[in-house]
């Protein structure tokens, strides 16, 4: 059954469960679907072209989650975007992909000559949800993450990638949701975790719990998990790196489910973790955008020691119909156990980048394996697989790096701020804070001067997670033994 | 420890964390007065303080805490369950 239908017959089975806690407050799923409903109402009123992809402002309420299902009923795909986001970002990603229409709950975000419709408090008793049409290769959403180039890249996902990878999901029980689950969506709609946080869920009859946008997030999860007994947990990291300094002073009982993704996962702290939350099982995960959320997890259960390469835990085992092979530079697939770049085929592969020939040419390649001809992408990750099938961080291929759980490539800061500086000596690198989690650094070449304007400049033209905190100078950038700058000794500067 | 002297150590892991001193800290003043202090920063001001003052928070007061009074008030009873 496709994921729409799944969601919609979910809605119909679990009328009175509780959907969503945002705020303390409570919704059923029947009053979600009088939202969704009344949203639909509005886009049906408001919408007066042809366009398939509609843009959501990604706030914390029951009418944007809403939107996403309204404009899938309506046969369109969204576009989330963030306030953080600023307007040059929003004006190209809108432009990129058609989109003339903002859905905005909240009111005070305009931008030129793009329509919104506002969705604050939309609401119908009687409820709209047959959909108008309804197509497995049709957009249900298209993400946009950091760019080398200068420019975000846009990554499209159909119906069929997400039917493939809730398919693949269902069959490792060990995930599935139960009605009376209480999950935590700590993710914005701008990041693709939020699509298996909201959306698995809600398949399920479970209720989700969100983080408002005026809170500090890892105290309010922590606040949530505690007062409100969360039982299932998807998160970043980053989150327990935070709390790190109090773990003596949790404990978690009510934790059942607990699921890492989206950065580099250390032992040290996954393994303090364990300790706080004692009835959960836990989880990594692994998954890039352009393949669809989730590509494979790693149970701590499975392994009695765990398998590491340099203290991060193993990205685990790919997903049923996931086809994954470690390639040297000529799309050869290597030894095992042999360092290489992970790329990844199967029915959760996007289409390809947005209107991006250039770049599809460079992170596609089809290639055949047991008698199948079958498309990959490049993920840019370096791995390596073991005897078992267990595959392993090793590093980046590129200059990419996560922020916040964000991709963020540094050659697209370095590319802003060489054009804010006319074009001065630059360097974007990735350090390690105390508290263990990674922020941007910029060095400069030459002699110091005021960095405000350069702040000020980045913060209009980058989301704010690729800002660099640190801004330093140096006479000269540092080379290593065959001329090149020297990262690791540029980092120190930093650590 | 008196209340002034608090706050003179509070304002120094501000200066120290965010690298600037556009800011005048009184009890009502919270995240949105202050360049810079955002969830990440926060953390790295708490620490600050914790290895300032040789105190260790709660992870509750730090969930309820709101503004410098807050902030000021949590310091005073951890200084002073000591």
């Amino acid at each position: 059954m496709n994921i729409l239908s799944r969601f919609l017959e979910s809605l119909q089975n679990n009328d009175a469960r509780k959907s969503f806690c945002i705020r303390d407050q409570y919704y059923t799923y029947h009053q979600f679907a009088q939202v969704i409903s009344g949203v639909r109402y509005r886009i049906k009123s408001g919408l007066n072209e042809t366009r398939n992809n509609v843009a959501i402002v990604a706030n914390d309420d029951i009418e944007t989650y809403a939107s996403i299902f309204a404009l899938w009923l309506e046969g369109k795909a969204y576009i989330p975007i963030s306030e953080h986001t600023p307007a040059d970002r929003i004006r190209y990603i809108l432009n990129e992909t058609n989109c003339t229409t903002i859905l905005n709950s909240e009111v005070g975000f305009n931008l030129d000559t793009f329509e919104t419709i506002g969705t604050s408090g939309a609401r119908r008793e009687i409820l709209d949800l047959d959909p108008t049409s309804f197509d497995e290769e049709r957009l249900a959403y298209v993400l946009f993450t950091s760019g080398s180039t200068g420019m975000p890249k846009g990554v499209p996902i159909t119906f069929k990638n997400l039917t493939a990878l809730f398919t693949a999901m269902d069959t490792q029980k060990e995930h599935q949701i139960q009605t009376n689950d209480k999950c935590l969506q700590m993710f914005e709609l701008t990041f693709d975790f939020s699509v298996v946080t909201t959306l698995y869920p809600l398949l399920y009859g479970a209720c989700l719990y969100t983080i408002p946008k005026d809170q500090i997030k890892y105290f309010y999860i922590y606040k949530l998990i505690i007062e409100k007994k969360l039982t299932y947990l998807v998160m970043v990291p980053s989150v327990i790196h935070y709390l790190k300094p109090y773990f003596s002073e949790i404990n978690a009982v009510d934790v059942r489910y607990c699921c890492f993704g989206a950065a580099p996962l250390d032992e040290t702290i996954a393994t303090d973790w364990e300790r706080c939350v004692p009835n959960a099982t836990l989880y990594n995960s692994y998954g890039p955008t352009e393949f669809t959320v989730t590509t494979s997890y790693y149970a701590f259960n499975d392994n009695a020691e765990h398998r590491t390469v340099n203290g991060v835990i193993s990205l685990g085992k790919p997903l049923d119909g996931v086809v994954a092979i470690i390639c040297n530079d000529l799309e050869e697939i290597v030894p095992l156990g042999t360092t290489g770049e992970l790329c990844l085929a199967g029915a959760q592969l996007t289409s390809g980048y947005w209107n991006n020939p250039n770049k599809n040419e460079q992170s596609f390649f089809t290639k055949e394996l047991n008698g199948k001809m079958l498309t990959f992408y490049k993920t840019g990750d370096l791995c390596i697989q073991d005897q078992e099938g267990y595959i392993m961080f090793v590093g980046r291929k590129d200059f990419q790096v996560k922020i916040r759980g964000y991709r963020v490539e540094l050659s697209e800061i370095e590319f802003h701020a060489k054009e804010i500086t006319s074009g001065l000596n630059l360097m974007a690198i990735d350090f390690l804070n105390n508290l263990k989690n990674t922020e941007i650094g910029l060095v400069i070449e030459g002699n110091q001067f005021d960095t405000k304007l350069i702040t000020n400049e980045l913060k209009k033209r980058l989301p704010d997670y690729m800002i660099p905190t640190k801004i330093i100078f140096a006479a000269a950038f540092p080379l290593n033994a065959n001329g090149k700058v020297d990262r690791k000794v540029v980092r120190e500067f930093f650590e | 420890m008196e209340k002034d002297k608090i706050y003179e150590n509070v304002t120094q892991a501000f200066r120290k964390v965010l690298e600037h001193e556009n800011f005048n800290l009184k009890d009502t003043t919270s995240a949105d007065d202050v360049e810079g202090w955002e969830s990440i920063t926060h953390m790295m001001i708490i620490t600050e303080i914790e290895n300032q003052l040789n105190i260790k928070f709660k992870l509750m007061d730090l969930m309820n805490m709101h503004n410098v009074g807050d902030l000021v008030k949590s310091i005073d009873k951890e200084l002073h369950s000591n």
